[in-house]
């Protein structure tokens, strides 16, 4: 085996590097890709939805006096061509015809007195008075030329007084429009100012009204909270007078009484009880002055243990020291 | 590093705001990462090639084909042999270089010293790379995780001149951080996946390659009577 061999059998040849690299390439693309995508998608805020809220249409009132007003704007320019027709059936003679473009310029002037106009006419139009000069009435043809141009003068001005004074009663009317549109939305503004104060009022009246009816209602708890108390309170007291008097009875139904005492003494006893109505201790408060009356009352007491005590425990304060009297005589 | 009131936290954003060192080690990661995809495609190519060559030799040898012709057409072959391929052409040509009559254990022994030392070479080639492999997919993450754990520890340092710190100041410092150990992960995941199936294949193949040397010592222990004959 030569050295060429050799190298032959031990030379690595590897299949497709560059393939592999391109390959390598595209995951890191593909990978970055979906990385920078999805980053995008949380990073974008949600679209925000902008609303506009209108109380009411916006007012086309300002439109229309504008509207009203662009009108007369091209009348105002196509009046002026009528006037200047008309002027050219008056003039009787065919002559004055080249002259009539002349009365445009001197419109233009402020209509000055007739005699500088002669002059001036003198002067500017003497290539008329040698084309004139072949008629023989010049004179009167002047004369009548000047009437008709102070005639158009006039006409002129009249149109132009015309047209300015309708320019103003234009603007006027624009103005008045305006004025009304103002007044209206002011009016509007009042009303809707109005119906929100009257609206206010009303919420107020409607929380004043909730809370006299809360008020009143607390009231109403109140009260009949009281009269509940009242009446327990009263059940209480019942059940009280009612344990007492039969206490009271069942120590009468024990006593023995000593015959004939003189009048109607009357004996009295401090009773110490115990919860259950066991007789803790008994002690004469006031005597009768009978010993054996008192006697036979406190054996009649201890006799009659136990006491009937109302089942409510909480009631037994009322028995704790029960002050029992005897009358001798009942 | 600015909190802002509106934070882009865009890929991009993020890592251009990074720290210096944070974008060292996302670079460096990210080229280790660009390099680990290379090889594992270009390993992935060799290895399926390899199994192919050995497929094809294996199947054309044990039809029954002449030795010499194998041998001839290995050698005077245009293209590189296979590994298979060269694993015969050691041992055939150590065979036939023998003059008859030579002790056959002695021809034996050279004969698998020559084919072991080719296929200790076609094993070297078939792994080279693969600790590449091994190493990115171990280290990457340990890197990722360095560059991380830096940008929240600048992150946090710029907290301290704000006196009501919220979560909002430190959160873009601790994305971006973060970014850093998720391309450690991305380097690292793809790694340890082809370095682990590359060695079971290149242990399948040496499996084969290692049967085919004791069968092809078989083969020519075989032939070597005849040959004294």
């Amino acid at each position: 085996m030569t050295m060429a061999y050799r190298q032959h059998l031990t030379s690595s040849e590897e299949p497709r590097p560059i393939l592999a690299g391109a390959l390598a390439l595209l995951v890191h693309i593909v990978f970055i890709a979906i990385l920078i995508f999805g980053f995008n998608w949380k990073d974008e805020p949600p679209a925000s939805m902008i609303v506009d809220i209108w109380q009411d249409l916006p007012r086309p009132a300002p439109q229309p006096v504008e509207k009203k007003a662009a009108p007369p704007v091209q009348p105002e320019q196509q009046p002026k061509p009528a006037p200047e027709v008309k002027p050219e059936p008056r003039p009787k003679s065919s002559e004055p015809k080249p002259e009539q473009p002349r009365p445009a310029p001197a419109q233009a002037s402020p209509p000055p007195p007739k005699k500088p106009e002669i002059a001036i006419k003198d002067k500017t139009e003497p290539p008329k008075a040698v084309q004139k000069a072949p008629t023989p009435d010049l004179e009167a043809q002047k004369k009548k030329a000047q009437e008709q141009e102070a005639k158009e003068k006039a006409e002129a001005e009249r149109l132009q007084r015309e047209k300015m004074e309708q320019e103003q009663r234009e603007r006027e009317a624009r103005k008045k429009l305006e004025i009304e549109a103002q007044k209206q939305r002011e009016q509007e503004e009042q009303r809707k100012r109005e119906i929100e104060a009257q609206k206010q009022h009303e919420q107020e009246e409607q929380r004043k009204r909730e809370l006299e009816a809360q008020q009143k209602r607390e009231q109403e708890e109140k009260a009949r909270r009281e009269a509940q108390q009242a009446a327990a309170r009263a059940q209480v007291a019942s059940e009280i007078s009612k344990y007492k008097a039969m206490i009271l009875a069942k120590i009468k139904s024990r006593i023995v009484m000593p015959p004939d005492l003189p009048g109607n003494p009357v004996t009295e006893f401090n009773v110490t009880l115990l919860p259950g109505g066991d007789i803790l201790d008994v002690r004469l408060r006031k005597s009768s002055g009978y010993p054996e009356f008192d006697s036979a009352v406190e054996r009649a007491i201890l006799m009659s243990r136990p006491l009937p005590l109302p089942p409510d425990p909480a009631l037994f304060n009322e028995f704790r020291n029960l002050q029992v009297t005897v009358h001798y005589l009942e | 590093m600015n909190p802002t009131v509106t934070q882009d936290l865009s890929l991009f954003h993020l890592i251009s705001s990074a720290s210096v060192f944070v974008q060292l080690v996302m670079l460096m990661l990210l080229l280790a990462s660009l390099l680990s995809w290379w090889y594992i495609f270009r390993k992935m190519f060799v290895l399926r090639e390899a199994v192919k060559q050995s497929d094809d030799f294996e199947d054309s040898f044990w039809r029954g084909a002449d030795l010499n012709v194998l041998y001839q057409r290995a050698v005077g072959s245009r293209y590189a042999p296979s590994s298979m391929e060269r694993i015969f052409v050691a041992g055939f040509g150590e065979f036939s270089k023998h003059k008859p009559g030579a002790n056959i254990d002695m021809m034996m022994d050279s004969i698998r010293r020559a084919m072991q030392a080719t296929y200790q070479r076609e094993m070297d080639r078939l792994e080279s790379h693969l600790s590449f492999l091994a190493t990115v997919g171990s280290v990457s993450p340990y890197i990722g995780l360095l560059g991380t754990v830096w940008g929240i520890m600048n992150s946090f340092r710029s907290l301290s001149n704000i006196t009501q710190a919220t979560i909002a100041h430190v959160a873009p410092g601790i994305a971006e951080a973060l970014i850093a150990t998720a391309m450690g992960l991305f380097a690292a995941i793809p790694a340890v996946i082809a370095y682990n199936r590359y060695v079971s294949d290149i242990e399948k193949l040496a499996t084969r390659f290692e049967s085919f040397m004791e069968e092809l010592s078989n083969v020519l222990q075989r032939r070597a009577p005849t040959n004294l004959e």
